[in-house]
Order: structure tokens, then C-alpha cells, then sequence
């Protein structure tokens, strides 16, 4: 039963997210056949990228890029594992701890099972879901591969399918471990999201060509990248995803029989004096509860902005005299050495500063579903009140975040004698706000709009609005689908000087949003789940 | 008439064709204890979220204190307090920090109201909302509306969870408040708590006010139960005037009695009864006989006026 239930909704996500990954290798693989048309542009690209550290360490190790097989798994292996990890830890969490939250578990636990029994027949249903994605995925690739142009036979198909399918897999495993150590659905998907911060960082130092690739094998992540589908496939990389993710499976399941139901592994202390600091209002109650989400996602923002200014001399100079700095033109980041590649990764801070602005809205739409949010507003509590209060405090967690992207750059930066000053990169922290006020006032709309889609919503245009951007830096792509990325119009600082007149339309539109946003939703309907 | 503490007028809501709530016309006068009843699904939450501003309505009004409850929402809820029939609180907070959070928000609290009754209710304000059964968080909501001295109680089933003893309490609770002016407006499915503590009682039905008035005012509008012993066999009373649902059951006998007892009581005199009990119905009994012809055991029509003589 356990399993029909799970199994029921992972597989109604593996379906969405198989055509995702799907349709994201098919689209860079017709994208190559059609901008790299002829041999020697292909060659000429497997030149400028192939030993690249600069692109290894952020995109991942780029080899036989003269083929559209390469350049199929360069294209997508990184984002399609970050985002596979996504889908596994919060799939995990949300069908383990927060079922378990809702008093869900109760039902099911008062009939024909354990503890142990729930969760290991739970894991059976998430893999029905990572079964999923990999069948549409392997099924969009063979059909795409059926192509004279792209020529993907169905054997590597299935194989590429599966390369990319063992990061959901893993991180389902961990969402599973994390759901038994911590208290509650937010704490268990922080803890996974921290594993996953680890595992890139780690790959990333490991791919940079600084002398560290023998850490490659410490990271999930770069157990993935080690398989090489579609060009030189070694298996035997499947060894440790599958151990892994076997010993993780069982001692979730082992967990799971050897603690309370509702309760946790590790100590949660049930009971304590109060603390009443923040608890004056809405804005209050939101930083107190927000708090160790947003500091998890600081030290994540601040881990990786570190790692990017410790790498950026060595990747930085490997652009130079490459025709590398072409493709870092395009992302909007002229020029070479280290200003360039920051120019560069402060793309992907500007993204993790998003993700910031998107769980601040979901955050404040949870209190609306879970019923919480009427205790406040049958109380002399505006609507207006409320949202305003929260969205200020999420201003303020973006800036703060925009502060440590750039604090911690410099500081990585500083230890390499980079020579970049402090108040540049502060200035392209700060840069990377104005995407994320955009987003916090588009996700304001959709919940003052369609509050149920919120989540889709945000995070379709955030997936959106990387992809966007990440083919665009690649291949020839329309000034109006570019457009569309919230991230396109950021200026890549410090490559360039931020262009606060830009930031600040950008703003203005998040900020219209916002208010369009407080307006619907002070006229509808409370909504549940 | 004293001043109202809630009225409506017309106040309709509809899910597509569908209508919660059919222009509702309602009165509570500031100072009573107001009852409002009716099956699952009948629209007594629908109602009470329309006067909170919590949805908005399809048709019509609602004001609480003479303001109006969606326009003017923020003014109206400092003079009440809302206890819902589920908790729905803050995991990571402790109890106390719940009540500080709840009390700064609204604005008025009494202090040592709200610590005698956190005693009263027997609740561990030290513990994490998490951390509490279901009971006990149910305590924690109706002590922060409690503790506000709010004029007006608007309470939906809030002993939801409770035990006998803390249902007990809660009764006390609302006698207090009763006794010092505040207006209860209270939606229950327990009988006896309405029946208890209110002045007067209003049922729905499929989103319509079928019945509104005093306990009193509705007994005298239905009917009495009666229950005769015999010493020899039981008499044939179906055919008596008046009287309604008999049950035999050996030498007792139970009926029904509407309008004057006279006719039966002449019958049972010649009858060699041994003992004769009467009461008047339960509000249970009432509401049941509101309902009871919907399911075609003939007490009722489908105006519900099975209640009426």
C-alpha cells in the first residue's frame, strides 16, 4: 500500500521530469548538429573547450566535443545532475518526512506494517518515480538518436539515460537518510541540500586543474561524471552510485525502525524556555523561522563563491590567448583571466541567490496551505501586512546573500593574490540581487494569482531561465528566447561593470509584481493544500 | 435590543453551482451565547470563515460590531478571538513562545488571566508545538483566544480533542465570559456543550438557517417523550390524538406526545399504568428530529419544520 501510494506520485513527477531531462538532451543535440554544421567548427570547439580548466571546472570535463555525443553529455551532464539531486532529495523529504509531518503515516502504520517496512517499501515507490525519468529519457534519446545527423545508438541511449537518472537515484538515498536524522521536512531537505553543496564543491576543485583531480572520486557527483556515456563509457563507475546509494537505502530503512514515529534521530530538544526575541509580528515570526534555512543557503552561497575565487586565477589564466573567452563573450563576460571567469561563475551565484528569493515565497505559501497563516490574519492582521512584512524580510535575506557571494569571492581571491579588489566584487555580489527581486515579485504574483502553482511556476522559470542562458552561451540563440532568462540582463561582474540602471528596472518590474501580487491575494480566497 | 455583535444579511457562498451558504440571515446580540448546529457539510465553517474575512462571500454581508468584515476586517478582529476546530501552529515554537507570538499580534492580553489558564488547562508551555498531542494544541489556541478578553468568542468545535475534564474547563470558561459581557458565538457537534452554555441555538441545513431561537422556544415546538409502565398489557395507543412513534417493549411503552397530553393521559388512566415518565427532548433529540426526515422515517418534510407543531 505504502509503496502503490509513493510510487503513485513519484512516478506522476519522474513523467515531468523525464521529459525535462529528455527534451533537454534532445534540443543540445539538434542544437549542435545545427550550429556546428561542418567538421572543422566542430574541431575548432573540441580546441577552444577540450582542455579547458577554466570550463571543466564549472561545466564539467569537456571531451570529444567534435562529436554530437560529446557535446550532448558536455551539455547536459552538470545541469541535469544538480537538478536530478533536486528532484531526489526534495522527492525523498516530501514523500518521507513531510507525510510523515502530516500525521499520514499514522493511517498507514495502524495496518499490516513497520516502521522499517514503510520507509523501505516508501524507497520502493521513489524508485518507481527514478525509473520513470530514466524511461522517458532513454526513450526520448533513442528516438532523438535515430537521427542520421545525431546517430545515438539505443544501447548508449540506455546507458546515457541511466548516467543521468544515478544522481536522482543517490540523492533519493540521502533524502531518505536525512528524513530519519532530522525533526522536520525543511530541516531533512537543508541537511541533503548541504550534501549536495559538498558534492559539487568537491567536484569542482577536483575538475579545475589545480592538482586536486584525485577528488573526484570523494564526490557523488564526479562518481557520475567518471561514467562517460556517449563517448568512452566505464561502467564501473556504477559501483560506488550503486553502493552507495544501497548502504544509504538501508540505513534509512534501519533508521526509520529504530526511532518514534514523528520523531528523529538525532536529538531534538522537545522542549526549551522561551526565546520571544522576533516573535513581535509576522515579519518577526518569518526571520525566526526562516532563520536556519537561510543561513544553510549563506553558507552554501558563501562556500561556493569561496571555491570560485580560489580557482579563479588558475581557470581565469587558462582563458587566456583561447578562443575560450568567445564563449564567455556571449555569456556576457568579455575579455580573459580571472575577471573573466568570475564574470562567469557569479552566473551560477546569481542562480543560488534565486533559489533564495523562490524558497522565501513557497516558505510564505506553506503557511498559507498548512492553515497557519489564518492564525495571524483572525487577529488584527492586514493581508497586506503580512506579505509585505515577509517580502521585506526576504529583500533583506537576498542582499545579505549578495554580501557573502562577494565577500567570500574576495576572500578566495585575496588567497590567490588575484589582485581583484574587494569593493569590485562586493559590487557584483551585490549585481546578482536584482534577478532574485525579480523573481521574489513574479513568485509574489503567482501567489496572489494561482497560489496552488506557485512552486511550479517559480521553479519553471528559474529552470527556465538557466537553461536559457546556459544554451545561449553555447550555441546561436534568439535575442527573444534570451530574453526571457531573468539572469540575461544582469551585466557578468566583475567581467564588466554592473549596469545599476538595468538592476534597477529589473527591480522596479519585481517590485510591480509584487504589488499586482498583494493585490490578488488581499481579494481571494484562503487556500489550502 | 441590546447592540449586535454579528449580523448578516443574505450572506451567500458559492463553489461553482454549489452553494456553502444560502443568504444567511443572522443576529447575535452582544452579551448572549449563541449555538450554531448542523451535519457535516451544512455551512457552519463556511460561515464563520465569511465573518473572518477569511474567503470572500458570493452575495451579501457580514459585520462584526457594526463593521463590516470584509472591508474593514483588521478593525473588527480586535474586538474578537477565533478558536478553530484544528490547530494549526508553528512546529519549532514552544507553547509559551505560540502565546507571546499570538498575544503581541493581537494586541490585547491578559497576563495573569493567561497563566491561570495555562494551570486551568494543564498545559507544559515549555514544550515545542511538535512536541504536543493534539489536545494540547487545541489548549494552546483556545488559551490565546481566551486570554485576549476578546468581546466577541467565535469558537468552531473547540473542544476538538479535548478530554471530559478540559471540556469541562472550557465550559467553565465560557460561563465566565458569559458573566462578564463577552459575546460567544459557538459551532459544536456536542450536544450537550451547546445545550450547556448557550442562549440560543441556530441549525443549519444544506447552507440554509432552518431553526433559530431558545432551547426553550424549540422543546415547546416539538415533542414530548413519554415512557408508561403497565400491569397487565399495553394498550393500543396509535390512534390517540396527539401522539406519535409509540414502541412497545413488553409492558413499557414509549411515544412521542405533541400539542396536549390530555387525550393520552385519559387513555393511560383507564389503562392500570404503573409509572409514568415524560421529558422533554435532548437538543440531540431536536436535531435529530430536524434530520430525520430527510432519511424518510417520516418526523419531518423537507422544509425540516418536523420541529414544528
Amino acid at each position: 500500500m505504502v509503496a502503490r501510494l509513493t510510487a503513485r506520485k513519484a512516478v506522476r513527477s519522474g513523467i515531468l521530469w523525464g521529459y525535462i531531462f529528455g527534451a533537454f538532451v534532445a534540443s543540445s543535440a539538434w542544437s549542435y548538429t545545427t550550429i556546428y554544421k561542418t567538421q572543422t567548427e566542430r574541431d575548432r570547439l573540441a580546441a577552444a573547450f577540450g582542455a579547458n580548466k577554466a570550463v571543466s571546472a564549472l561545466f564539467g570535463p569537456a571531451p570529444d566535443l567534435q562529436t554530437v555525443a560529446g557535446f550532448t553529455v558536455f551539455k547536459t551532464s552538470l545541469t541535469l545532475m544538480i537538478l536530478g539531486a533536486v528532484w531526489g532529495l526534495l522527492t525523498s523529504t516530501r514523500l518521507l518526512r513531510a507525510e510523515e509531518d502530516a500525521g499520514r503515516w499514522d493511517l498507514l502504520l495502524s495496518g499490516q506494517t513497520t516502521r522499517g517496512g514503510a520507509a523501505g517499501q516508501a524507497l520502493g515507490g521513489m524508485a518507481a518515480g527514478a525509473f520513470t525519468i530514466w524511461a522517458v529519457t532513454a526513450t526520448i534519446t533513442s528516438v532523438v538518436g535515430l537521427s542520421s545527423k545525431v546517430h545515438i545508438g539505443a544501447g548508449p541511449a540506455l546507458y546515457f539515460a541511466l548516467a543521468l537518472v544515478s544522481t536522482p537515484i543517490m540523492f533519493l538515498a540521502v533524502g531518505t537518510v536525512t528524513s530519519q536524522l532530522a525533526a522536520t521536512r525543511r530541516q531533512a531537505a537543508s541537511y541533503a541540500a548541504a550534501v549536495l553543496g559538498v558534492s559539487y564543491a568537491v567536484r569542482m576543485v577536483a575538475d579545475s586543474g589545480i592538482g586536486f583531480h584525485w577528488l573526484i572520486w570523494a564526490s557523488p557527483l564526479g562518481w557520475v561524471e567518471q561514467l562517460q556515456p556517449l563517448t568512452s563509457p566505464h561502467p564501473f563507475a556504477l559501483l560506488p552510485i550503486a553502493g552507495l546509494t544501497a548502504i544509504l537505502a538501508a540505513v534509512g530503512v534501519h533508521l526509520a525502525g529504530r526511532r518514534d514515529l514523528g520523531g528523529s534521530t538525532l536529538p531534538d530538544r522537545s522542549s526549551s524556555s522561551p526565546h520571544v526575541g522576533l516573535l513581535f509580528g509576522p515579519a518577526g515570526l518569518a526571520m525566526r523561522t526562516l532563520r536556519p534555512t537561510v543561513i544553510s543557503w549563506w553558507a552554501a552561497i558563501g562556500i561556493t563563491a569561496l571555491l570560485t575565487g580560489l580557482v579563479a586565477k588558475a581557470a581565469g589564466g587558462a582563458i587566456v590567448g583561447s578562443s575560450v573567452h568567445q564563449v564567455f563573450s556571449k555569456l556576457g563576460a568579455p575579455g580573459t583571466g580571472p575577471q573573466a571567469y568570475l564574470g562567469v561563475s557569479f552566473l551560477i551565484l546569481a542562480v543560488l541567490v534565486a533559489f533564495v528569493a523562490a524558497g522565501q515565497i513557497t516558505a510564505g505559501r506553506a503557511e498559507e496551505s498548512s492553515g497557519r497563516l489564518e492564525d495571524l490574519v483572525v487577529r488584527p492582521v492586514s493581508r497586506w501586512y503580512w506579505l509585505g512584512g515577509r517580502l521585506l524580510v526576504a529583500v533583506a535575506a537576498l542582499v545579505v546573500s549578495g554580501v557573502v557571494a562577494g565577500v567570500f569571492s574576495w576572500v578566495g581571491t585575496a588567497a590567490q593574490h588575484t589582485g581583484t579588489s574587494f569593493t569590485t566584487l562586493v559590487g557584483a555580489g551585490l549585481n546578482v540581487i536584482s534577478p532574485a527581486i525579480l523573481i521574489l515579485g513574479v513568485g509574489a504574483l503567482a501567489f496572489g494569482i494561482w497560489p496552488r502553482a506557485v512552486s511550479i511556476i517559480l521553479y519553471g522559470v528559474l529552470g527556465w531561465s538557466l537553461l536559457v542562458e546556459l544554451i545561449g552561451g553555447i550555441g546561436a540563440v534568439s535575442h527573444w528566447i534570451l530574453d526571457t532568462s531573468v539572469f540575461h540582463h544582469m551585466t557578468s561582474a566583475p567581467a564588466v561593470p554592473p549596469n545599476w540602471g538595468t538592476n534597477g528596472v529589473m527591480m522596479a518590474i519585481g517590485i510591480l509584481c509584487a504589488l499586482a501580487g498583494g493585490l490578488a491575494f488581499s481579494r481571494r480566497d484562503l487556500q489550502g493544500e | 435590543m441590546g447592540a449586535k455583535a454579528i449580523r448578516t444579511e443574505g450572506l451567500t457562498k458559492r463553489y461553482g453551482d454549489t452553494p456553502a451558504l444560502d443568504h444567511l440571515d443572522l443576529e447575535v446580540v452582544e452579551g448572549e451565547v449563541v449555538g450554531y448546529l448542523g451535519p457535516n457539510g451544512a455551512g457552519k465553517t463556511t460561515t464563520i470563515r465569511l465573518l473572518l474575512g477569511l474567503i470572500r462571500p458570493t452575495e451579501g454581508r457580514g459585520e462584526i460590531f457594526g463593521l463590516d468584515c470584509q472591508r474593514r476586517s483588521v478593525e473588527a478582529h480586535k474586538r474578537l478571538a477565533f478558536v478553530a476546530g484544528e490547530a494549526a501552529l508553528w512546529p519549532s515554537l514552544t507553547g509559551a513562545e505560540t502565546l507571546h507570538l499570538l498575544g503581541s499580534v493581537h494586541g490585547r492580553v491578559d497576563e495573569g488571566y493567561r497563566d491561570e489558564l495555562i494551570d486551568r488547562f494543564d498545559l507544559d508551555p515549555s514544550k515545542r508545538v511538535r512536541a504536543y498531542s493534539r489536545g494540547n494544541r487545541q489548549k494552546v489556541i483556545l488559551i490565546a483566544a481566551l486570554m485576549t478578553r476578546a468581546d466577541l468568542l467565535v469558537l468552531d468545535e473547540p473542544t476538538s480533542g479535548l478530554d471530559p475534564l478540559m471540556e469541562q474547563t472550557f465550559r467553565h470558561c465560557v460561563y465566565e465570559a458569559r458573566e462578564r459581557g463577552q459575546t460567544v458565538f459557538l459551532s459544536s457537534h456536542i450536544m450537550s456543550e451547546v445545550e450547556a452554555v448557550c442562549d440560543r441555538v441556530g441549525i443549519l441545513r444544506q447552507g440554509k438557517l432552518v431553526e433559530m431561537g431558545t432551547l426553550a422556544e424549540m422543546r415547546h415546538l416539538s415533542a414530548l417523550t413519554v415512557e408508561a409502565t403497565f400491569d397487565r398489557s399495553v394498550p393500543d395507543l396509535s390512534h390517540v390524538p396527539g401522539v406519535s412513534s409509540v414502541q412497545a417493549d413488553g409492558r413499557v411503552v414509549r411515544c412521542q406526545v405533541q400539542g396536549s397530553v390530555q387525550p393520552l393521559l385519559q387513555v393511560l388512566a383507564n389503562a392500570g399504568v404503573t409509572q409514568l415518565l415524560s421529558r422533554e427532548p435532548s437538543l440531540e433529540e431536536l436535531f435529530i428530529a430536524l434530520y430525520g426526515g430527510e432519511a424518510g422515517d417520516g418526523t419531518g418534510d423537507d422544509e425540516g419544520h418536523g420541529l414544528a407543531g
